[in-house]
């Protein structure tokens, strides 16, 4: 066995790439220093004083696992390394089927000594919500919880692994307020970032990728960040099984979904070739946004900016217009006026982004909480 | 029970729209198709009135089917548009030549003058031969970047203000999933806006770029129009092939997922700070180029030195590739030139004119030799354009391994090169080849500038990479 690509000392025991070999230090070296680095070379938290409450979003995957030992780690360090934050754990129970995972996740949090609040996902249909529970399974809205498997039953599924991203993202932003968090770290790796790029392009969110994919989504106050960003899913998993770290779920995408699809292609294409992952990664991190300033109107549903520039013609228009031309064609020869009631895309420009307005054509509008009441 | 057209014609629906999944009847169905494509040309500003456009008719189902439609739409608008057909001929047997009989049926169908250019005649080679070089693997490299310089000279020639392609939504949703894969963000920001162009060349429109390649097949096919649907030959393209794969895939769980993947193009923004390469013209050939020389000029220079692998991947394995030829390719073509060079002497007996032609090249000859560097040019007399246009290699064509020198002076000839070497330095590092003129074509009154091939700032036969 010929030795580690780095040190050039040790034999090296874990492949990367199908072609580098490293020692198991010098791997779990580069892990971290992918980490910190991604942490440091954004400056989001470096450049303030005091120490900050950071909100570390746990799913029980494969990611957050290792962003968890991650931070634990690095928070205990007794030097000048040591982390400047305070790590406040939170996991959202996605259904009732989770408890289990519920459960593990609050054990493995208290054996580290560190306490973990809990949430149910259908409190995002709930006007007042609960406040979070600190190391126990909260009781369940029964009425909330039939009422939001109702509202995902109703969507295909791509537009649901849509919807839930945006859900947990609202959710994160609230419970990071209610836990006095300014920051909130997520633990999506590289190769959940390319997956996550091709999605957003083909389900229209090409104006959006910088802050769905880039490392810092500031969309809001509450920053949310990406700390695991370099690190690929090979990497988590060698990392995973040297410390040997608790897996507690695999990461579910719906059904039959754009997004499975997307995924499955991915992971194919990497597999035949090694740069594919990073390739997208790196064409996501040129991508950015068009006229940054001065926009007031913001989607109501993923709080993207709602563009003012006024398209001529875009594949919106085109898609409006065939509606027009398919139902009405006396209508049609007015090119300028395409019909509202019939529209693809109700709300759009106005409360909604281009794909939540699509999204919005899946949901009803009783079953959405009080905040969208505008849009009903 | 059968399903209603959605218009409320009562008639019977023969298809389901992909991109809203309303079902209609064939009537309106060509009502819509056609109606989509005039709201497409007029909103996206496409075209002046009394405008010259070239449609680049390629034979297959969306050129067919462009002309139809920009035909039907010209009359019954009044767009006053003058169309014509441009067609290229790349030379694929078994399917351009098959696909080029379909296009002159479009000409006679539809009454429109038709130009056709082959490959053989702008670059000196066929596909066919192309691919006997480099293989199948990376052909339609070649073959697309050939095409898109040769619809600029076509359309040049037939002076049209823009060129009309049949690029579907389908095409340019793939197009953007590939650009997000390989990482070409300078395509990618461009691939969705409906007219391409800079300033200075002529534009490209395409007015089929939110019809849906289902439709196109089904307006087609309802319509009876003749086209050509076999496969290129060379086809698998294997990038392409995969954003290919992943879009048909995408389109069966959510057909409308093209048209969003083309809203995300259009709205996408590249970041501030990121370079783009910015689109000027080649040196050599005077046709857009984003670098100092086209790919095409690259491409065909493989293609004549016999590396054909020139031009495909990264460009310092292109310099690399040049730097072992010219090494090469040095040591034996200054034997040749020594030995050509006594030939002429004595052959021609005329030592006087000639030892005055060639009185610095000479010496620059013989101290090139001795440093056995590769800067090797007996351009002579030939300059100021002269030599290029009218001077043939007699002597080295016969040379077999100087074979690919004529084929470069016939393209110079014809497109001349010339006037853009003077432009181009050449270190001594740099690609040269052989130009052995004619002798009866020297013009011993022009003996002043007889050195500068030599030198390296002139010679038509002068690459610079």
């Amino acid at each position: 066995m010929s030795d580690c690509k780095k040190c050039g000392t040790i034999p090296g025991t874990i492949l990367l790439r199908q072609k580098d070999l490293y020692c198991t230090n010098c791997f779990l070296a580069n892990v971290n220093h992918k980490f910190r680095a991604c942490i440091g070379k954004n400056r989001i938290l470096s450049h303030k004083k005091q120490i900050e409450n950071v909100l570390i979003c746990l799913s029980g995957g494969p990611g957050s696992a290792v962003m968890s030992d991650l931070v634990c780690n690095a928070v205990t360090l007794n030097n000048h390394k040591k982390l400047g934050l305070t790590p406040i754990f939170f996991h959202i129970i996605s259904s009732s089927d989770d408890m289990n995972v519920a459960r593990s996740i609050i054990t493995a949090c208290n054996k580290k000594k560190h306490d973990i609040y809990l949430c149910h996902i259908s409190e995002y249909l709930l006007a007042k919500k609960n406040k979070p529970i600190m190391n126990d399974i909260p009781i369940i809205n029964k009425e909330a919880d039939t009422k939001f498997r109702n509202l995902l039953n109703d969507m295909s599924s791509s537009t649901k692994n849509d919807y839930l991203i945006k859900i947990k993202r609202e959710l994160f932003i609230w419970y990071a307020k209610e836990l006095l968090c300014n920051i909130i770290f997520t633990a999506e790796t590289s190769s959940t970032l390319a997956v996550n790029l091709i999605s957003n392009l083909s389900l229209g969110r090409g104006s959006q990728v910088q802050h769905d994919i880039g490392f810092c989504d500031s969309r809001n106050d509450i920053k949310i960040l990406r700390p695991l960003k370099e690190i690929t899913f090979e990497e988590l998993q060698h990392y995973i099984n040297i410390n040997k770290l608790e897996l507690l779920k695999e990461k579910a995408v719906h059904g039959n979904s754009l997004q499975s699809v997307i995924k499955l292609f991915v992971h194919d294409l990497q597999d035949n070739y090694q740069s594919t992952i990073s390739t997208i990664c790196k064409t996501a991190e040129k991508i950015g946004i068009q006229d940054d300033n001065n926009h007031t109107n913001k989607c109501s549903m993923c709080e993207s900016c709602l563009s003012d520039t006024e398209y001529n013609l875009s594949a919106l228009e085109a898609t409006n217009y065939s509606r027009t031309v398919s139902i009405d064609q006396e209508k049609a020869k007015c090119l300028n006026n395409p019909i509202d009631q019939h529209s693809m895309f109700p709300h759009v420009k106005k409360y909604l982004c281009y794909t939540c307005s699509k999204n919005y054509l899946e949901i009803d509008p009783a079953t959405l909480p009080v905040h969208f009441k505008h849009l009903t | 029970m059968p399903v209603l057209c959605r218009t409320g014609c009562g008639k019977k629906a023969v298809l389901k729209r992909p991109k809203t999944g309303d079902a209609l009847c064939k009537e309106c169905f060509y009502h819509a198709f056609e109606a989509e494509i005039h709201y497409t040309i007029t909103k996206g500003r496409l075209f002046n009135n009394g405008d010259s456009v070239a449609i680049a008719a390629s034979g297959g189902k969306d050129s067919t089917v462009l002309a139809h439609v920009m035909k039907t739409l010209n009359q019954r608008y009044k767009y006053g548009l003058n169309l014509m057909l441009l067609s290229i001929d790349e030379g694929i047997t078994g399917y351009r030549d098959d696909s080029l009989e379909t296009v002159k049926q479009n000409r006679d169908d539809y009454e429109m003058p038709l130009k056709i250019l082959s490959y053989k005649d702008l670059y000196g080679w066929t596909m066919d031969e192309i691919v006997a070089q480099i293989g199948r693997k990376n052909n339609c490299t070649f073959c697309g970047v050939f095409r898109r310089q040769a619809l600029d000279r076509g359309a040049a020639m037939l002076n049209v203000k823009c060129i009309a392609t049949g690029h579907n939504a389908d095409d340019i949703a793939e197009t953007v999933l590939m650009n997000v894969l390989r990482g070409d963000i300078a395509r990618l920001k461009r691939c969705t806006s409906i007219s391409t162009g800079s300033e200075g060349t002529i534009p490209r429109v395409k007015p089929l770029k939110y019809t849906y390649e289902k439709e196109i097949v089904m307006y087609a096919h309802y319509k009876k129009l003749v086209y050509f649907s076999t496969e290129c030959v060379f086809a698998p393209n294997a990038y392409r092939g995969h954003a290919r794969a992943l879009l048909k895939d995408m389109e069966k769980i959510r057909p409308s997922c093209i048209m969003d993947i083309i809203y995300s193009g259009e709205t996408m923004a590249v970041k501030e700070d990121i370079t783009l390469p910015t689109q000027r013209i080649c040196i050599r050939c005077k046709f857009v180029s984003s670098q100092e020389v086209c790919k095409a000029c690259v491409l065909l220079e493989g293609l004549n030195k016999g590396l054909p692998r020139l031009g495909i991947g990264k460009s310092s394995k292109a310099k690399k590739m040049l730097e072992e030829y010219n090494a090469k390719q040095g040591h034996t073509t200054i034997k040749e030139t020594m030995q050509y060079l006594d030939n002429n002497y004595t052959n021609i007996g005329n030592i006087e004119n000639c030892l005055s032609n060639d009185k610095l090249c000479k010496s620059r000859v013989c101290k090139v030799s001795k440093n056995n560097t590769q800067l090797i040019n007996i351009s002579g007399k030939c300059n100021n354009g002269h030599c290029s246009g009218q001077c043939k290699n007699n002597q080295f064509s016969k040379d077999k391994e100087n074979k690919s020198n004529t084929k470069i002076n016939i393209l110079l000839e014809q497109y001349e090169l010339s006037e853009t070497s003077n432009n181009v330095t050449v270190g001594p590092s740099h690609a040269n080849i052989l130009n052995a003129t004619d002798l009866d074509n020297l013009y011993p009154d022009q003996d002043e500038d007889s050195c500068s091939g030599t030198c390296g700032k002139m010679g038509s036969m002068q690459i610079g990479f």
